[in-house]
């Protein structure tokens, strides 16, 4: 496959902060390429970067062989944004909001309706294509800011955050989209935060944390990072207590929430035994013990040092110390 | 160098933007407000109670209107659509900024001749009001929509996430001017130094040709109120358009 997007040492500053910090790297044509990192990583700014909407301080990007800055319009010809918010027009119904953007992108008169019809059909937006954009659910207001990104039949679609504060039905229904999607051959780039996401739907992932990409890999060759590590869940009849699993932070990293407690370990025999005697000494009844595979968050966490939340809930519970 | 069939699909896209605005905004509460209500409201206040022939008043609501209408819809549309995050939508469509722009004046120089038209069939039915030269009427009202709807753009490119934060500072810029423009006292009847500072209006200039289109009556010459209103236009647009660069370079 060719490299579609390419980035060489792209890096964009807000006055005196570093956004993006010199970022390179390559998404294949017709892969979903998964830009994944925490709030404020500089996730969006490089989305903003690549489809002409800021410009970089420093370094070069191509899309589809256009230089961004160059050839931008060529660049803007060839792709399809879906911004975080999802951005129509709420005065106007669906049907129009499709129409305006067929005519901003030029797609040939003779084709539009059609287009558009078929779009609303792939998105089930058929029933409400007379609705006020405003008066669209969240999730369907979403499909149509996607539909509306197609329109021009673009090669590569950007999405920032598809499935934000979507309900799980029309995140999972959005997933399904866009797995159908790069069927067509359509390339998507997609940033998201949620982890499971990325490793559900991407091909490959770059991780980026303050502005710069630390790893770039398939959800597989990214887990297996931590590859000889297992994790311990148990879960006991009553709450643990925080300060209690210190003892145990000496087989490894240890995670707690309510009833339940996680450890990253090396050695599962050897940190079972200690767990079980954990339990006894506590008077903890367990409820159930089991290993569990590695996730592309154990990975994430390991490759950035960005903690899960629940770790960061417990250190604060804990009054700063882990 | 722009091709000429590129020209062609840039100015299509500026007309679906405009047409796309008048369809959205034109009967939002700010553009009745600031566009209609605003200038009609001023000219009664100024012409109740005095002993003023319709006829001699009916330029002044022409050329309130079409510098309050043009000049409005620029600061209304781009603060909304910045907030609303749709004016990504442009930058992100393989359009220049120019073609955008033009579409958003384009809009706003409709709406300043929709509404300006109203006041002169008013005086032609009703008050029996002559067209004395329709070249300087038509052609100073077409220049002066574009002149201020270019205004406007030039003034929407003020950082604000909403209308009243660019309508603010832009009405101190506008009532004033309606004060040294021979809008309330004709050019000819303002002391020498007001003569000399209305000639630095754009407003002056509208209110000349509007005044020589329905009584004859100019005091610089259409000629050279013409060469204003262009030269305005041009200054409006080009500075408006770098101002709107920068910002996005800002970003």
């Amino acid at each position: 496959m060719n490299d579609i997007i390419t980035t060489q040492s792209l890096t964009k500053y807000y006055d005196s902060l570093l956004a993006v910090d010199h970022i390179s790297m390559q998404v294949k044509e017709g892969e979903i390429f998964g830009f994944l990192g925490p709030n404020g990583a500089g996730k969006t700014t490089t989305i903003r970067m690549l489809v002409g909407l800021t410009t970089p301080n420093e370094g070069s990007a191509t899309i589809k062989g256009y230089d961004i800055r160059e050839e931008i319009v060529n660049v803007k010809r060839c792709v399809g944004v879906v911004p975080e918010t999802s951005n129509l027009y709420n005065e106007l119904t669906v049907w129009e909001n499709l129409r305006f953007m067929a005519g901003m992108y030029h797609a040939p008169k003779n084709e539009r309706e059609h287009r558009i019809t078929s779009l609303l059909k792939t998105f089930g937006l058929t029933e409400r294509r007379g609705a006020k954009f405003g008066g669209l659910s969240k999730g369907l207001k979403r499909r149509a800011t996607i539909a509306a990104a197609l329109v021009h039949h673009p090669d590569i679609l950007f999405l920032d955050e598809p499935t934000s504060g979507l309900d799980v039905m029309s995140a999972r229904s959005l997933r399904h989209f866009l797995r159908d999607l790069r069927e067509t051959g359509v390339t998507v780039f997609l940033t998201t935060h949620y982890i499971e996401e990325a490793d559900q739907l991407c091909d490959r992932i770059a991780i980026i944390v303050k502005g710069r990409i630390i790893a770039v890999d398939t959800p597989e060759n990214l887990k297996a990072v931590i590859q000889g590590t297992s994790i311990i869940e148990a879960s006991f009849t009553s709450k643990v207590e925080s300060i209690a699993v210190e003892e145990l932070e000496a087989y490894g990293k240890v995670e707690v929430k309510d009833n339940t407690l996680w450890i990253q370990v090396t050695d599962v025999s050897k940190s079972l035994k200690a767990l079980t005697r954990f339990a006894d000494d506590h008077g903890l009844e367990v409820a159930y013990m089991n290993t569990v595979k590695p996730s592309l968050e154990d990975a994430f966490v390991k490759l950035t040092g960005v903690e899960s939340e629940i770790m960061l809930m417990e250190k604060e519970r804990r009054g700063g110390g882990a | 160098m722009m091709s000429g069939r590129r020209l062609i699909r840039e100015a299509k896209v500026a007309w679906t933007i405009g047409i796309k605005d008048i369809r959205i905004y034109y009967a939002s509460p700010p553009s009745l407000m600031f566009g209609i209500l605003f200038p009609f409201s001023m000219f009664l206040s100024f012409v109740i109670g005095r002993n003023m022939p319709i006829t001699r008043a009916i330029p002044i609501l022409i050329a309130q209107t079409l510098f309050f209408a043009s000049s409005s819809i620029g600061p209304i549309t781009i603060p909304l659509e910045r907030r609303m995050q749709t004016f990504d939508r442009f930058l992100s469509a393989p359009v220049s900024l120019w073609t955008v722009l033009l579409g958003k004046t384009v809009a706003g120089f409709i709406y300043g001749i929709g509404i300006s038209v109203i006041p002169i069939a008013i005086g032609a039915v009703f008050f029996g009001s002559q067209i004395t030269d329709l070249l300087a009427l038509v052609s100073g009202m077409i220049l002066s929509a574009f002149a201020f709807a270019a205004m406007g753009i030039m003034f929407a490119s003020l950082p604000g996430q909403g209308p009243g934060q660019i309508l603010m500072p832009f009405n101190f810029v506008r009532i004033p001017l309606l004060f040294i423009s021979g809008v309330f006292i004709p050019v000819k009847d303002l002391p020498y130094w007001g003569q000399i500072a209305s000639m630095f209006s754009p407003l002056t200039h509208t209110i000349e040709l509007v005044r020589a289109g329905l009584d004859g009556e100019n005091f610089f010459g259409p000629l050279l109120n013409l060469s204003v209103l262009t030269i305005y236009f041009a200054v409006f647009v080009f500075v408006g358009i770098r101002f709107h660069i920068i910002n996005q370079k800002r970003e």
